[in-house]
C-alpha cells in the first residue's frame, strides 16, 4: 500500500511504522521500507549483502524443506558460529606449549561461560561435519552435480576435506592427552604415504614428531590460513550454485 | 561448436515464473527458524555435556588405545587390515578422487533434482547400503578372528569337545595375515628341470642390489605382499564390481546414475560402518571389543 492511497487520516499502527521505517535514519541503512510489499521484499533481498547471496525469487520445490534439509545452509551456519566462538576463545587461549593446556583449564573455570564457550565450539565442529557429509548425501541422491552442476560437486569436496582439515588442526590445541595422541596418530598415516610421506609428515609437524613447532603450525592454519582458503572456497561455492541456475531442477 | 556456458545455459530447466516464490519471506523465514533451532539444541547440548580434556599431553604416557579423531577412524580401521601406505593414504586419496570424478563420469541429465530419480533408485541405495555393511562387517569380524573363537567356544559350550581348538590345518584361515603365518610358504618352493624356483617366497628377488634400499624394491616379501596388499586391494575394488554385476542381473541397472546410486551408497555403508567400529568396538591393542568393555590404559 502506497502513501497516497492511504485514507488521510493515519491510524496509531501506521504512524508508528512511518516513525521506524519511513524515518531519514533507516532507510539509509536498509533503503527500503519494510519488506511487506513484494517490491520491497525484492528489493530487501536484493539490497542487502547478506540476503543477496540469494536470488530474490526461486522456484516453490526448492523452498521444500525435504528437498534440501536445510543441509547446505546449516553447514554455512556452523561455520559463522564457530568462527564467532572461535574468535571469543583466542581472546583466552596461548598456542604454547607451555600455556596452552593451562589456559584451556582457566577457561573452563574462571571465566564465565568460559566451560559453554568450548562446548560450543567443540560440538558445532563436530555437527558441522556430520552436516556436510549429510549435505553431500543430499546433493547425491537429487542428481544435483549432473550438468551443470559438475563443477559446483567439485569445489563441494574441497570444501569437505578443507572442513576435515580445520576440525582435525583444533584438535591438537588443547594439548591434552587426546589432543596429543589422536594428532600423533594420524600424522603417523600422513607419514606413511608411499612417496613424500616424511616429507610431508614434517612440513606438517615442524619436526619429527608433535611437539610445539606443530602446536603453533596447527594453531595458525587452524585460525587463519583454513579459515580464508574455506572462504574462498564458499564464496565460489554460493556463487556458482546461483551462475548454475539456482538448485537443480528436472528438465 | 557450441561454447561450455552456452551449454550450461540450455542444460538448465525453462524458467517457470508462476512456480516461483519469494525468497522473503519464504525462504528466510525457513532459514531463520532452521538457524534457531540448531543454536537452541546446540546451546542445549553444550549446557549439558562437556567437551573432554584429559590430563596435559605427555609424550612419555601412550594411552592404549590410541585413536585419531571419529571422522579418521574409518581410516584407522582400515590401517588394522592393510598395508599404512594403502590405509592412510592411497585408500582415501582414490575415493575422493573417485568422488569428485562422478559427474564427470554420469552426465546424462535423468533422475535429476528430485529424489532418487530413476525407477530402481531405491532399491540399489537400500541394496548398497545394507550389502556392503554387512560385507563390511563380517570382513572386520573374520580379520578379527572372532569366527575362531565364536567356533571354539560354540563346540566347547555343546560339550561335543571340551578341548576343541581351531585346527591347524585351517590357520591360513584364522584371519588376514593367516595367509601370511598360516601357509608352510617354506615348502612351497618347485623346481623346473633342476632349477629351483621361489625357493624362498619371503624374499622373492625384484631389484638389484645397491640400486635401492627400499626393501619392498629389492625383495618382494610374498607372503606379507599377499596378506597386506594383494588380498585388501583386490577386495576393495573386487567387491563393487561384484555388487554392479549382481544388481545388473537383477535388472536394476540401465544407466551410470543406477551404478553411481549403487557405489555410492555402498560407499557410505562402508565409511560409516568403519567409523563405528573404529570408534566404539576397538579396546586395547585394537582388538574387537564391545563398547561397554573398553577402558583406555595409559603406559
Ligand atoms: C563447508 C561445506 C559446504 C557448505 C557450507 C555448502 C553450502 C551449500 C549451500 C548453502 C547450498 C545451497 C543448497 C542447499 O542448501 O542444499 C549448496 C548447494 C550445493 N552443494 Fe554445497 N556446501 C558444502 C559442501 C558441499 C559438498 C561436500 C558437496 C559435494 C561433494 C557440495 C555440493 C553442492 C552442490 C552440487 C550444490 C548444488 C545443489 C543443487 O543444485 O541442488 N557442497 N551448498
Amino acid at each position: 500500500m502506497s502513501n497516497l492511497e492511504r485514507a488521510p487520516r493515519k491510524s496509531f499502527n501506521d504512524l508508528i511504522y512511518d516513525l521506524i521505517f519511513k524515518n531519514y535514519v533507516w532507510q539509509s541503512i536498509f533503503r527500503t521500507g519494510y519488506p511487506n510489499t513484494p517490491r520491497n521484499q525484492m528489493l530487501a533481498v536484493a539490497t542487502n549483502v547478506f540476503l543477496h547471496l540469494h536470488p530474490t525469487r526461486i522456484h516453490r520445490t526448492h523452498v521444500k524443506i525435504t528437498h534440501t534439509y536445510c543441509l547446505g545452509g546449516l553447514s554455512f551456519f556452523m561455520f559463522l558460529g564457530l568462527t564467532v566462538t572461535g574468535v571469543l576463545l583466542m581472546f583466552y587461549y596461548v598456542p604454547s606449549v607451555e600455556r596452552a593446556y593451562q589456559d584451556i583449564q582457566a577457561l573452563e573455570s574462571n571465566v564465565r561461560f568460559g566451560q559453554l564457550l568450548r562446548n560450543m565450539h567443540r560440538w558445532m565442529a563436530h555437527a558441522m561435519i556430520i552436516l556436510v557429509l549429510l549435505h553431500m548425501m543430499r546433493v547425491f541422491y537429487t542428481g544435483a552435480y549432473k550438468p551443470p552442476r559438475e563443477f559446483n560437486w567439485v569445489v563441494g569436496v574441497v570444501l569437505f576435506i578443507l572442513t576435515l582439515l580445520l576440525s582435525f588442526t583444533g584438535y591438537l590445541l588443547p594439548w591434552d592427552q587426546l589432543a596429543f595422541w589422536a594428532i600423533t596418530v594420524g600424522t603417523t598415516m600422513v607419514g606413511s604415504a608411499p612417496v613424500l610421506g616424511d616429507e610431508s609428515k614434517f612440513l606438517l609437524l615442524g619436526g619429527f614428531s608433535v611437539g610445539p613447532n606443530a602446536l603453533i603450525r596447527f594453531y595458525t592454519l587452524h585460525v587463519i590460513g583454513l579459515p580464508l582458503v574455506i572462504s574462498i572456497f564458499m564464496a565460489v561455492h554460493f556463487w556458482r550454485v546461483r551462475r548454475d541456475g539456482g538448485l537443480a531442477r528436472p528438465l | 561448436m557450441v561454447s561450455r556456458a552456452a551449454a550450461a545455459i540450455r542444460t538448465r530447466p525453462r524458467r517457470e515464473r508462476e512456480a516461483e516464490v519469494l525468497v522473503w519471506p519464504d525462504l528466510v523465514f525457513i532459514e531463520f527458524i532452521s538457524a534457531l533451532i540448531f543454536s537452541i539444541a546446540l546451546l542445549v547440548l553444550s549446557a549439558m555435556v562437556n567437551a573432554p580434556l584429559l590430563n596435559r599431553a605427555d609424550p612419555d604416557t601412550t594411552p592404549n588405545p590410541s585413536k585419531a579423531p571419529w571422522y579418521f577412524l574409518n581410516l584407522q580401521e582400515l590401517l588394522l587390515h592393510m598395508e599404512p601406505a594403502w590405509a592412510g593414504v592411497i585408500v582415501p586419496t582414490i575415493a575422493l578422487v573417485l568422488l569428485a570424478a562422478i559427474p564427470y563420469w554420469d552426465r546424462d541429465q535423468d533422475g535429476q533434482g528430485v529424489w532418487f530419480g530413476t525407477k530402481f533408485a531405491g532399491r540399489l541405495t537400500v541394496f548398497g547400503f545394507t550389502a556392503a555393511t554387512m560385507v563390511t562387517s563380517l570382513l572386520i569380524i573374520w580379520d578379527g578372528s572372532l569366527h575362531v573363537i565364536w567356533t571354539e567356544n560354540i563346540i566347547r559350550g555343546l560339550g561335543l569337545n571340551s578341548d576343541f581348538s581351531w585346527p591347524g590345518g585351517l590357520d591360513w584361515f584364522r584371519n588376514l595375515r593367516g595367509f601370511d603365518t598360516g601357509i608352510p610358504w617354506e615348502s612351497l618352493g618347485f623346481s623346473i628341470g633342476g632349477f629351483t624356483m621361489f625357493e624362498d617366497w619371503r624374499a622373492i628377488p625384484l631389484g638389484i642390489p645397491g640400486t635401492t634400499t627400499d626393501p619392498w624394491l629389492l625383495n618382494l616379501n610374498f607372503p606379507s605382499f599377499l596378506s597386506q596388499q594383494l588380498i585388501p586391494v583386490a577386495t576393495m575394488v573386487g567387491l563393487p564390481i561384484v555388487f554392479v554385476l549382481f544388481c545388473k542381473a537383477l535388472g536394476w541397472i540401465h544407466t551410470r546414475r543406477d551404478i553411481a546410486l549403487l557405489i555410492f551408497s555402498a560407499f557410505i555403508g562402508v565409511y560409516l560402518t568403519t567409523t563405528i567400529v573404529g570408534t566404539a568396538f576397538r579396546g586395547q591393542g585394537q582388538d574387537l571389543k564391545p563398547p561397554w568393555d573398553i577402558v583406555v590404559l595409559e603406559e
